[in-house]
């Protein structure tokens, strides 16, 4: 097994021999060739050159691939650049199960709620600029703000209370209250103090809210390139390609709704099994995920090893050749 | 021809039928809730997309009693809003959510069945 090199930004030999030692005749590109310069998003192989290894390289080239295992190289760590070549392989059994475990749906909430606060931020300093200039949209702005306060506390209730629960003041801050804030944006002369951004301490979440995302629907590309391979190496070795097609794509589509179907349910338990909270939607997703995965993967071997023949079934008794 | 091989058929054309389905019921109702303003944000938590679909047609087949439960819940966030939904569906949209749910429940536990019983070697 040889490594293989990504980089985020374009390096020339030089610059590749003096910030990491490697010389640049070491490496070989999609075309077997030593490239001139590396180019960013781009895997190259290092050390020995084998087919499997070219295979490996060729499932990895394509621009969303490169793009995500560059990031997730860069921020887990050199050392999975290698590991990740390896793991490829075994990715392909997850699915939708991996992809919806617990990361996704944390990304889309902490997405959400910053969203949410930044309306209601927007809505507060629309209602002050309203108020400067003496507009007769004041009251719609106020009622605007209003709403938006209103939402965040309906949807993001779970989140406002980690975030307000050090923040001790009698008369409330733009977080607890929307009196508080409409008045402070009346009155104040120092905008700066209505910076409800600021305040909410969720920058660490949202920035590992981004790392999530590294994952997500790249490992489908991954995983779906990889089937196209199949079918199409079946199609030079004169096969029955249209078999392989079946086989591929009924087992992708099943695992995949198996997966997306199994999440389904384990929510509805998950939702009827209260008190939950929030460490039960950790424990709860948990499990959700790998019951999702190992459906998933279940039916991914069962539909890959007899489609086939339910293919040839369907065939023929459907006269059909 | 084998029982397991014609069980497995079935289950198959069954699955492929919930496929298309899905993709009908996702283009033909929830598109339209996507793209409604009143439903923004009440489609329920979406872990990938295209979980919406399945949240959608499941919060319109679940029964009372389990939706007075899941509204109890404390993270009944993460669920549609079924007031919002029977507001802005239609009396087709509702009946197609329980056929495409029923058929999509009942193919996908009869194929995880067939999964197990072939891992346990029932079929050997």
């Amino acid at each position: 097994m040889s490594e293989i090199l990504l980089c985020s930004q374009p390096l020339s030999a030089s610059q590749l021999q003096n910030t990491c030692g490697i010389s640049m005749d070491a490496l070989a590109g999609l075309a077997c060739s030593s490239p001139g310069t590396l180019q960013a998003y781009t895997p190259y192989l290092m050390g020995e050159n084998t087919f499997a290894d070219r295979h490996i390289l060729t499932q990895l080239n394509p621009m969303p691939v490169a793009k995500e295992l560059t990031h997730l190289s860069l921020s887990f760590g050199e050392d999975n650049v290698l590991a990740l070549s390896e793991i490829t392989k075994k990715l392909q059994e997850y699915n939708i199960g991996l992809m919806g475990a617990a990361t996704s749906v944390y990304t889309d909430r902490i997405g959400g709620f910053a969203g949410a606060v930044k309306n209601y931020q927007d809505a507060l300093m629309e209602y002050r600029a309203a108020i400067k200039s003496k507009s007769a949209t004041k009251a719609l702005a106020r009622q605007k703000a209003h709403a938006a306060f209103e939402r965040l506390q309906i949807q993001f209730q779970h989140e406002l209370n980690a975030v307000t629960a050090k923040i001790k003041s009698n008369r409330g801050t733009p977080l607890t209250s929307s009196q508080r804030a409409t008045n402070i944006a009346r009155s104040s002369r120092n905008v700066a103090r209505l910076n409800v951004t600021s305040q909410v301490q969720a920058s660490d979440l949202v920035r590992f809210a981004k790392h999530a995302s590294f994952l997500g629907n790249g490992l489908a590309v991954i995983d779906f390139t990889s089937r196209v391979g199949n079918i199409h190496n079946s199609y030079q070795a004169g096969e029955k390609w249209e078999r392989e097609l079946f086989i591929e794509s009924s087992s992708f589509a099943l695992s995949a709704y198996t997966g997306l179907k199994v999440a389904e349910v384990g929510l509805v338990l998950l939702l009827a099994a209260t008190p939950a909270g929030w460490v039960g939607l950790i424990l709860g997703g948990a499990l959700v995920a790998g019951a999702a995965a190992g459906a998933s993967m279940g039916m991914n071997y069962l539909v890959k090893e007899h489609s086939g023949d339910a293919y040839d079934l369907i065939m023929t008794s459907l006269n059909i050749r | 021809m084998s029982l397991f091989l014609q069980l497995f058929t079935l289950g198959l054309v069954g699955m492929l039928f919930t496929c298309i389905l899905y993709v009908l019921f996702g283009q033909l109702t929830v598109r339209k809730l996507r793209k409604n303003p009143n439903m923004k944000g009440r489609l329920g938590v979406e872990f990938v997309s295209g979980f919406d679909i399945l949240n959608v047609a499941s919060a319109l087949s679940a029964p009372q009693w389990l939706r007075d439960r899941i509204s109890r819940s404390t993270l009944s966030y993460l669920a549609p809003d079924y007031q919002a939904l029977y507001e802005n569906t239609t009396l087709f949209d509702r009946i197609f959510a329980r056929v495409f749910w029923g058929i999509s429940t009942v193919s996908t536990s009869f194929m995880l069945l067939l999964v197990i019983l072939d891992k346990i070697g029932v079929f050997d």
